[in-house]
């Protein structure tokens, strides 16, 4: 990262952070870039991500992304800055803590339901007697 | 017994959760703000008529104030003007105005055709102090109470009836506490 670093502040100074194309000049940094604005929404279109979006948000969010990646902050310290601002929403994929414990978990909460009522059902059935057994019954 | 008691049980949780979730009094882009309760974010820049003048949140520290965000775009804006204006006439809190992705010109000749209803009005030249303020659309109405605290946020045109509502119940329980 000290050889990176370096080299990275280097490319800063000489013509900024972008290269031509606007992608970050260090390509680790980029493909970071991607794999973080994928993951954050974009507030005002809200079923699309701050990568996807054009509207004038998302850009200043992505820029804001950019210079935390450039200033060496951690993925995890740019999602941080954007739930304090915005909330957990911000995130397409909150992480596992008490208040999302119950999204996560109710698939197999509902999946273990199934699997019960699926259990007593057959049980039931298998108490019951068969179609074809002769009828102990007068007749 | 418990057989018949569950497919009721059932239909009644799906009809309370149907209730809210589909009514449409409730707006879903309204989200609820991580900040509340949080310290305000200092706001920095300058005055929207006077870019060598600086505009600081800090200056109203210590009293209760709204920070109301907006821009010459935003339709639901001019909606919302007449009811600051009416509100700055009472003079129960001064407003901040934000103005938000913007110029500086076109925000200027709104409020002298519409009138001025903040006692400062900030110029937020690249959307950094609106991030910080987790503003994703305008309008956007926050209260701040005398400890510098964000203590509520409206998002959505303001209306007499929003303030009398929501705001001077919660501006006098500010006042109230001694805070």
């Amino acid at each position: 990262m000290g050889v990176l670093g370096g080299a990275l502040a280097r490319a800063v100074e000489a013509n900024g952070p972008l290269d031509a194309n606007g992608q970050l000049q260090d390509p680790a940094l980029q493909a970071r870039f991607e794999r973080v604005v994928k993951d954050l929404r974009c507030l005002v279109c809200q079923n699309e991500s701050i990568a996807d979006s054009n509207v004038e948000l998302a850009s200043d969010l992505r820029r804001q992304v950019r210079e935390m990646l450039v200033a060496g902050k951690s993925d995890d310290e740019i999602f941080d800055f954007m739930t304090d601002r915005y909330g957990e929403f911000v995130r397409f994929n909150p992480p596992v803590d008490r208040k999302t414990a119950l999204i996560w978990g109710a698939p197999f909460i509902v999946l273990l339901l199934g699997v019960v009522i699926i259990v007593r059902i057959v049980r039931g059935r298998s108490r019951m007697p068969l179609d074809d057994e002769p009828s102990p019954g007068p007749l | 017994m418990w057989k018949f008691l569950l497919p009721f049980a059932a239909f009644i949780a799906l009809a309370v959760l149907f209730a809210f979730g589909l009514n449409p009094k409730r707006d879903i882009h309204a989200l609820p703000s991580p900040l509340i309760g949080k310290p305000a974010p200092s706001i920095a820049l300058t005055d929207v008529m006077d870019p060598a003048r600086p505009v600081n949140n800090a200056e109203f520290k210590g009293q209760v104030y709204i920070v109301n965000v907006w821009g010459t775009w935003c339709e639901a804006c001019r909606e919302e003007h007449a009811a600051l204006l009416e509100i700055a006439q009472q003079k129960v809190v001064p407003i901040i105005g934000l103005v938000y992705q913007d110029q500086r010109e076109k925000a200027k000749q709104w409020l002298e055709q519409l009138g001025n209803p903040y006692s400062a009005v900030a110029f937020d030249t690249d959307g950094r102090t609106a991030i910080d303020w987790g503003v994703y659309g305008a309008p956007e109405t926050f209260l701040v109470d005398s400890r510098g605290r964000i203590i509520y946020k409206f998002i959505s045109p303001m209306t007499p009836e929003v303030w009398q509502r929501e705001f001077l119940p919660r501006i006098a329980a500010a006042r109230g506490a001694g805070a």
